[in-house]
């Protein structure tokens, strides 16, 4: 992709196998007006960044603005792109900024992270042996009763697919916290899991 | 398994990607495979992870097309206004998930069945697909036909990235590595998904358990995979088990094969691929979809081997 000028779709095949650059050259073509390529990057990465904005706000509409906000925020600053990160995981990273300065003003009821990741965790206790008797419906549901930053780290993880390292940079903590974050969120989960259970 | 012991239960980390669908290492999946304590832990994780992809995969297609906002001031403009209306209609088209359904892209390679031959893949410039039914090999190229009866040529290369699945229990034969999937139950699984080679970062549908190995004692109930370290483990197979070849010669491909073929169109109509997929026993009116994180080889690779 040394041409910055040529067809993005030409050099994929001569690419690294990391992908990136496919998307770095959309970027350089959005960020001088290119209307087609800034078509094809929300085709990209679209929906994922409204599956991970909706997870966490949980209202759809709310969820579609932010993801516009966020598409347009791309529009006027692609060339901002220093690929010190990967696009997926720096769109992600606009779209949480968008989506803080949306909920600015409501109260989020935020796990507390420290306390969570020093409850003991090795062997199984009741609210782990839920999440073992727990349907993927009943799990989905759960999920949605997480705070915010729990459904935040687990969606970043397993529905946008970033990694660790990736995480950490979106929500700007070290990984270590995002590990002790996403074991927390996993401790909530199996406490409403149990919760529902107990209340059948 | 930050000693890199085969006998260290993974750690958080391990965990995490596997049920994530990103490679961990030989070790770490050694010890999965042998280890009930960490086969319930990625289990539980493999829940979470498929409660997660559940809510995101019932998430829209794309976003609405923009409405005018509240303050007046922000309404997207062309290009915007645009890319919805056109992702929402490629959304539209889309029929039927093969295979694992459960490959989370953003590349969709994918078209309305009644087009005519070649047609270009959306999101990725100079990308062409051609899709229909096996008609016959001829050295390096493929001949398929495609729905509306039209033949397309297909030409490979070495580096073309050719696979194949199906039901195809009779390619599972003695001494080759496989990667097996499924629920495990007194130390046997019953194989959902069993992929010969090495998968690619796996999409790994909860509660089942990737185990490596070679197969031994192959029969059409099944086989015993053999790991590294030596165990033996009893697997059974079922006409719903799906096969998954990820490189497969040509003379592999059934024919009457569904075909997905990507690469660049030459001149004369025929399609250079540079990935090939063949599905045995398309479910009728089946439709291939295939959604790629970008137009990288690699990318692509991975998407058309169905999630393998």
């Amino acid at each position: 992709m040394n041409d910055p000028h040529g067809d993005a779709g030409a050099a994929t095949f001569t690419a690294t196998d990391d992908g990136g650059c496919d998307d770095a050259a959309l970027l350089g073509r959005i960020s001088r007006g290119d209307e087609d390529a800034m078509a094809a990057f929300y085709r990209e990465h679209g929906r994922v960044v409204l599956a991970q904005v909706l997870l966490v706000t949980g209202e759809r509409v709310l969820a579609e603005e932010i993801v516009q906000d966020t598409m347009l925020a791309v529009w006027r600053g692609a060339d901002s792109f220093r690929g010190e990160s990967s696009v997926r995981s720096w769109v992600i990273a606009i779209a949480r900024r968008q989506t803080r300065d949306r909920l600015r003003g409501r109260r989020l009821r935020v796990v507390d992270d420290t306390f969570l990741a020093e409850q003991p965790s090795s062997g199984p206790g009741p609210e782990v042996t839920a999440l073992d008797r727990a349907e993927l419906a009943e799990v989905r549901n759960a999920i949605r009763e997480l705070a915010p930053a729990h459904r935040e780290a687990l969606g970043l993880v397993f529905g946008s697919g970033l990694s660790l390292p990736e995480v950490a940079g979106v929500l700007e903590i070290p990984v270590g916290t995002v590990k002790s974050r996403l074991s927390a969120a996993r401790t909530a989960l199996s406490r409403v899991l149990t919760e529902k259970g107990q209340n059948r | 398994m930050n000693t890199g012991h085969a006998d260290t239960h993974l750690d958080l980390e391990d965990l995490i990607a596997e049920a994530a669908g990103q490679p961990i290492g030989d070790r770490a999946r050694e010890h999965l495979g042998s280890c009930e304590q960490c086969q319930l832990e990625a289990n539980r994780w493999n829940l979470v992870a498929g409660g997660v992809r559940g809510l995101a995969a019932a998430a829209p297609e794309t976003a609405q097309p923009v409405r005018p906002r509240r303050t007046g001031q922000r309404v997207l403009a062309g290009p915007w206004r645009r890319a919805m209306v056109v992702a929402g209609s490629a959304a539209a088209a889309l029929v039927l998930l093969v295979g694992l359904g459960a490959v989370t892209g953003y590349v969709h390679i994918s078209r309305n069945s009644t087009q005519t031959s070649l047609t270009a893949v959306t999101g990725c410039t100079r990308l062409d697909q051609a899709e229909g039914t096996l008609e016959q090999v001829n050295g390096t190229s493929l001949v398929i036909k495609t729905a509306s009866g039209q033949p397309v040529t297909v030409t490979t290369t070495a580096s073309t990235f050719v696979n194949m699945s199906g039901p195809l229990l009779s390619d599972i034969t003695d001494g080759l590595t496989v990667d097996v999937r499924g629920s495990t139950s007194n130390g046997t699984i019953a194989a959902a998904i069993i992929t010969v080679g090495q998968p690619f970062s796996a999409v790994n549908p909860a509660r089942f358990v990737p185990v490596q190995g070679t197969v031994s004692d192959a029969s059409p109930a099944g086989f015993t995979l053999v790991t590294s370290t030596g165990t033996r483990v009893p697997v059974t197979t079922s006409g719903d088990t799906l096969v998954i070849v990820l490189h497969a010669s040509l003379g592999q491909l059934p024919a009457g094969a569904a075909i997905f073929a990507v690469g660049q169109a030459g001149p004369d109509g025929t399609l250079s691929a540079r990935a090939v997929t063949a599905i045995r026993q398309l479910p009728t009116g089946g439709r291939i979809f295939v959604s790629s994180r970008s137009c990288s080889p690699s990318s692509i690779a991975a998407a058309i081997a169905l999630g393998g």
